[in-house]
């Protein structure tokens, strides 16, 4: 064997022992923390539920999780998009919830939006996933945005923003992020036709 | 190395030799980070936490790294870190997490933690090495922050996410875009080198 070879061959071990040693320690953190995150990610969605539903939210997650089990039904069962929150004590549907997805500026955005059953008027939204512009698009998760659809019927036009339209058909955008607006704006409408589907169906 | 070596490391990490505004390294995350104070703070956390340790484990095993290969397990290591945080930020702290988004990820290609251990961490012992890291992390974070305090404050009018300019305040959107960073970046360093650089250099000439 050449000089040559070996300070290769001892090159390629140290690599291979260094990413192995690497890789373990990544992936024990991962696992044992992996129970954590994905309940933190299942608490979130519960929480952004019952926030567009009009529900008082608890601090504590306990009884986020035992108010969400009692009163929500998702479906379909496996990955749910359409939650129906039940009002506890009536058992009157008190909301729908839908899962919605668009394409913002830099990725998937995410949300859960809340439709009053009685007036077919939009309750809040909440966003679960979003990779906008911090202080541009990003602002789509201020409260002032996320309120004002509330009561609403749609479908939605943009208006700029401060003119903060009572008219069902309008809402502000935001100033320098009009990719993402224009995408809140067709996750809405879109939230409103499958609204309008579930509705036919149940007829 | 001697304490006061030690601590005149530290110091020129801080001041003669800042990362940011002398070496102008990490200008990357300078610009993309700091139009909100909070994550800027987080951010600024996570790249002391990395700098300091890759710097200290690199020196550890700076001996037996193949000299044709130094720049892929720097990067290894460094990696390894970074994810270390991202996990340990996703588990604890969610939202904070969500806030940050890709960013954290970033900190593997931030020139400062790759500079310091190629030159420093694989040619001295661990404990100036540890020394060395944690002073490079702390002299960015503290540019970072007062850049980042600017921003929001001209930008959103408020900091910490406390308003405080009153309801009258025009907010200045560019500042919470990047060419803001760059702005707020170069006055600092006109500043800094200007007025106080300036005498000693002077000194020196």
């Amino acid at each position: 064997m050449t000089a040559r070879m070996r300070e290769g061959l001892r090159t390629a071990g140290f690599m291979f022992a260094l990413t192995l040693v690497v890789i373990t320690c990544v992936s024990a953190l991962q696992l044992a923390t992996a129970e954590r995150v994905s309940r933190n990610a299942a608490l979130f969605l519960q929480r952004a539920v019952m926030e567009v539903a009009g529900v008082p939210v608890p601090d504590d997650p306990a009884a986020v999780a035992s108010w969400f089990q009692r009163s929500v039904a998702a479906e379909p069962a496996a990955a749910p998009t359409r939650f129906s929150v039940r009002d506890l004590e009536s058992g009157a549907l008190r909301a729908q919830v839908f899962t919605c997805q668009g394409r913002g500026l830099w990725g998937l955005i995410t949300a859960v939006v809340g439709v009053d059953p009685a007036t077919r008027s939009f309750r809040q939204i909440r966003f679960l996933d979003q990779n906008e512009t911090p202080g541009l698009g990003a602002r789509i998760t201020e409260a002032w945005f996320m309120r004002q659809i509330e009561g609403k019927t749609g479908p939605f036009v943009l208006k700029p923003e401060g003119t903060r339209s009572a008219a069902p058909t309008e809402i502000d955008g935001i100033t320098g992020a009009t990719i993402t607006s224009a995408a809140v704006r067709d996750m809405l409408n879109g939230v409103l036709s499958e609204a309008r589907k579930g509705k036919e169906a149940a007829k | 190395m001697t304490a006061t070596r030690k601590w005149k490391l530290f110091r020129e990490n801080l001041w003669s030799q800042n990362p940011v505004f002398v070496q102008v390294l990490g200008i990357c995350s300078t610009l993309a980070v700091t139009n909100v104070v909070k994550n800027t703070l987080v951010m600024c956390l996570g790249l002391i936490f990395t700098t300091t340790l890759s710097n200290l484990a690199l020196s550890l095993i700076r001996n037996w790294i193949p000299p044709r290969v130094r720049m892929m397990v720097e990067v290894l290591v460094i990696a390894c870190m970074v994810i270390v945080v991202d996990i340990f930020l996703k588990a604890f702290y969610p939202d904070i997490s969500r806030q940050l988004g890709p960013y954290v990820g970033l900190i593997i290609t931030n020139c400062i933690v790759m500079g310091h251990t190629e030159a420093v961490a694989l040619s001295s012992p661990p404990l100036p090495s540890l020394v060395d890291g944690f002073s490079a992390g702390v002299g960015y974070s503290y540019v970072l922050l007062l850049i980042a305090c600017c921003r929001e404050l001209l930008g959103t009018g408020s900091v910490w996410g406390v308003h405080v300019l009153g309801p009258h305040w025009v907010n200045w959107s560019i500042m919470v875009m990047a060419p803001g960073g760059f702005f707020v970046l170069a006055v600092f360093v006109w500043i800094v080198k200007g007025w106080f650089m300036r005498p000693a250099q002077k000194a020196q000439a």
